[in-house]
């Protein structure tokens, strides 16, 4: 008897177990396409041997826990390359759009106002008396300092939008920060030894992913499972329950830093960002716009230098001289001097009032600026200069689009790597379907059969 | 290793973009017909592009400028040459009409045509180019030579000793003489004062005592001599500089289409070489797109029945 009860209880137990199974494989099915979604199994294991006359009698199998098929060593991996990705895409997306503001590829960039403004100087060179000549030399003139204010504001611009992207990526990581800190207490909550929290844990991992996307973190789990997450050098960003916050403030040059605040005040840490996107933004908009805003200033500055000296020195038609051809501080505001503009007879091009008007020495010194070495400690011409700065946005893009490309790459066989632990198969799901099918029905024969002797036995005793 | 559903969904997905991508590269080299349409597509090309924009700019205004310089020379040797004939002729009246046999009836006529002389080489030495005097040196806008006082002959120069400069290379200049006073009005330097003599001429042809006229006529026949000789000397002069214009002219048109070759070299498209590439391009994307969905598809759920 006790073996028939035993034979029941297992078939029964089987059967709950079949289901169980086929319950953890639909959970899996219906999660195929879930990002981030770790499959689950249902750990078998027989169950203890009961003690029998003849010795130990098998009791069937029993379900120890649904286990998370998960290798936690890749969640780091795939948390720092995720970084690295968002560092460059940031980084490219912002070059990308600085190199807009040259318009060098159709020709009506630096390096066109440039070539029109020395021409301008030589056709009045031929003519030094001439009142067209002038009207033109100033309109190209003018034409220069325009190009040269439009690229400087642009830059601007770009470096302003890159701004709004860093408070928005600030207000993103304190929301994703504060949500991880939230699952930890969950997840602390609902686990017990062996039965993960399992959805929590999916979630918690993606919310790490993205929040290392935008900041390159360092996480750690620690033994209850709580994780810790830091950044930017060691400052913690989520400890257990709690989240510290980022916030930005605005610097010296008018755009914003990223602070973290902890119980003794809020420290800059923006130099201290190593990778994610927040890094990729900064160092386009502190170092590589800025340092195009800085080349721009130089030659503006010292285009403005050399012609204004030339200049002073010469005599215009109405015989004045010591005047200033550009007026301004720099690349954001250079113009040709509002005097010249309101009487084109002013500007210089000869050397001595004795020689007005058909003296040309002082326009054909203007025009031999263009080769003269005044940029770069004297080795580059203006228009060496130009063509370099434009190079060099060209290198600083394509630089950062081969990165991308390059952390592409290793994401994709990062996250396959994943996916081939971690991810649901439907066609292996489909093939445990119909394992725990057979099992199932097996079970259920196994009841039937049960059930059969136990009538047999009963008919005896009639 | 395991294949999972998102793992073969995320790769084609990741592949078909990259090939969409370079087709899109493809087609707008092709549309614009330029293979750096940013200066990321090829930074150090697009540092050559630039450099040789500037350059063949550059030539352009050279030659521009030679073309100016070429026509003012040929105008200039023009106006001498009419000089020179006038100057000659002057020599002629004198020549003839020195004898002490001429009434004063014929030296008054030839006086005449001397003073008609006179007035056509001073407006010749006010000719102007581009509206400019080019007998005055840098004083271009006002006439080199005038009688003063009107009435009489005496000439006077207003213009300065500055020479006309031009561009026409890279820190390379050619000056062309633009002193009026060195052509026509030189007594400075040891050479012929061409007014002044003409004014001594009309005086001796004027002169009543017909004895001392004539003394003053012979007087000036070898200065004229030598002022013709002075102003074609001076167009001689021109001609070294108008070869020099044509060699510099000739250096920029040899070296103006290297250029030319040079930047459509680095910058525009191959044309079929894209084309060619384009059409590969689309058999990789066709193929990726026909594997996806034959690889997408079956699954063993079909099967199942």
């Amino acid at each position: 008897m006790p073996q028939l009860n035993a034979l029941l209880n297992i078939g029964a137990n089987s059967l709950l177990l079949q289901q169980k199974s086929i319950t953890v494989t639909g959970n899996n099915i219906a999660n195929v396409n879930t990002p981030g979604y770790t499959r689950q199994r249902l750990a078998i294991e027989t169950a203890t041997p009961v003690q029998g006359l003849d010795g130990p009698v098998g009791y069937g199998a029993r379900a120890r826990n649904v286990e998370r098929v998960y290798d936690k060593f890749i969640g780091v991996q795939i948390n720092h390359e995720n970084a690295g990705l968002g560092r460059w895409e940031a980084q490219k997306n912002s070059l990308e759009r600085a190199e807009f503001t040259f318009n060098e590829t159709e020709g009506y960039g630096l390096n066109q106002a440039f070539s029109q403004m020395w021409n301008a100087w030589n056709d009045l060179s031929l003519k030094p008396s001439g009142m067209t000549e002038r009207v033109v030399l100033v309109t190209q003139s003018q034409f220069l300092a325009d190009t040269f204010r439009t690229n400087y504001q642009d830059l601007k611009n770009v470096q302003d939008e890159i701004d709004a992207a860093v408070q928005s990526a600030v207000d993103e990581i304190n929301r994703l920060t504060t949500e991880i800190a939230d699952l930890n207490v969950k997840i602390i909550a609902r686990e017990t030894p062996g039965n993960d929290a399992s959805a929590y844990r999916d979630r918690r991992e993606l919310a790490t992913k993205e929040l290392a996307n935008l900041i390159e973190i360092n996480s750690f789990e620690d033994s209850e499972g709580r994780v810790m997450i830091s950044s930017a050098n060691g400052r913690v960003l989520v400890q257990a329950g709690d989240s510290f916050d980022l916030s930005t403030q605005i610097n010296a040059q008018n755009h914003l830093d990223v602070y973290w605040s902890d119980s003794t005040g809020a420290t800059n840490i923006s130099t201290q960002i190593n990778s994610g996107k927040l890094k990729g933004w900064l160092e386009a908009r502190d170092t590589d716009i800025e340092g195009y805003k800085q080349q721009l200033d130089d030659l503006a500055l010292t285009l403005m230098q050399e012609v204004n000296i030339a200049h002073g020195g010469g005599f215009g038609l109405d015989d004045s001289t010591g005047r200033d051809f550009f007026s301004g501080s720099g690349a954001a505001d250079i113009k040709v001097h509002d005097d010249i503009v309101a009487d084109v007879t002013r500007v210089a091009a000869a050397d001595s009032l004795a020689g007005v008007p058909g003296d040309n020495g002082n326009a054909i010194e203007i025009a031999n600026l263009q080769h003269k070495l005044a940029m770069s400690g004297n080795s580059a011409t203006f228009d060496d200069s130009v063509n370099s700065l434009i190079s060099t946005v060209g290198h600083d893009v394509r630089r950062a689009e081969i990165y991308q490309r390059q952390q592409i790459s290793t994401m994709e066989y990062v996250e396959n790597y994943r996916e081939s632990i971690s991810g649901v198969s439907l066609d292996e799901e489909m093939i445990n379907l119909v394992k725990y099918q057979t099992a199932y029905d097996a079970a259920a024969k196994l009841i039937t059969t049960a059930g059969e002797m136990l009538d047999t036995l009963l008919g005896l005793v009639r | 290793m395991r294949v999972t559903n998102q793992m073969m969904t995320n790769n084609f997905r990741l592949h078909i973009n990259r090939q969409a991508t370079e087709m899109l590269t493809q087609q707008q080299r092709i549309a614009s017909q330029k293979r750096v349409n940013k200066p990321s597509d090829d930074p150090d090309a697009m540092a050559r592009i630039l450099e040789h924009r500037s350059r063949l700019e550059r030539i352009d205004q050279y030659d521009q400028h030679i073309e100016r310089g070429k026509t003012r020379i040929e105008f200039t040797e023009q106006v001498l040459g009419q000089v020179s004939d006038l100057v000659n002729r002057a020599r002629q009246i004198a020549e003839e009409k020195k004898g002490s046999n001429v009434s004063a009836s014929e030296r008054q006529t030839a006086a005449e045509e001397v003073k008609s002389i006179y007035d056509q080489v001073m407006q010749l030495a006010n000719t102007r180019y581009e509206n400019n005097y080019i007998f005055a040196g840098h004083q271009t806008d006002t006439a080199p030579f005038e009688r003063n006082p009107p009435a009489g002959y005496d000439i006077q120069y207003n213009g300065d000793m500055g020479d006309y400069r031009m561009i026409v290379g890279e820190n390379t200049e050619v000056a062309l003489d633009a002193d009026g006073s060195l052509y026509f009005h030189d007594s400075v330097n040891g050479g012929i004062d061409i007014f002044n003599e003409l004014r001594d001429l009309i005086d001796g042809l004027e002169n009543p005592n017909l004895a001392a006229g004539s003394t003053q006529i012979e007087a000036t026949i070898d200065p004229l001599f030598d002022g013709r000789e002075q102003v074609n000397l001076k167009r001689a002069e021109l001609g070294p500089k108008i070869y020099q214009l044509d060699v510099t002219q000739q250096h920029w048109n040899t070296f103006k289409p290297k250029i030319e070759d040079a930047l459509a070299k680095e910058e525009n498209a191959d044309i079929t070489e894209a084309i060619l590439i384009l059409q590969s391009l689309e058999i990789s994307y066709e193929s990726t797109l026909a594997t996806a969905a034959r690889i997408l598809e079956p699954g063993l759920l079909k099967f199942l029945q």
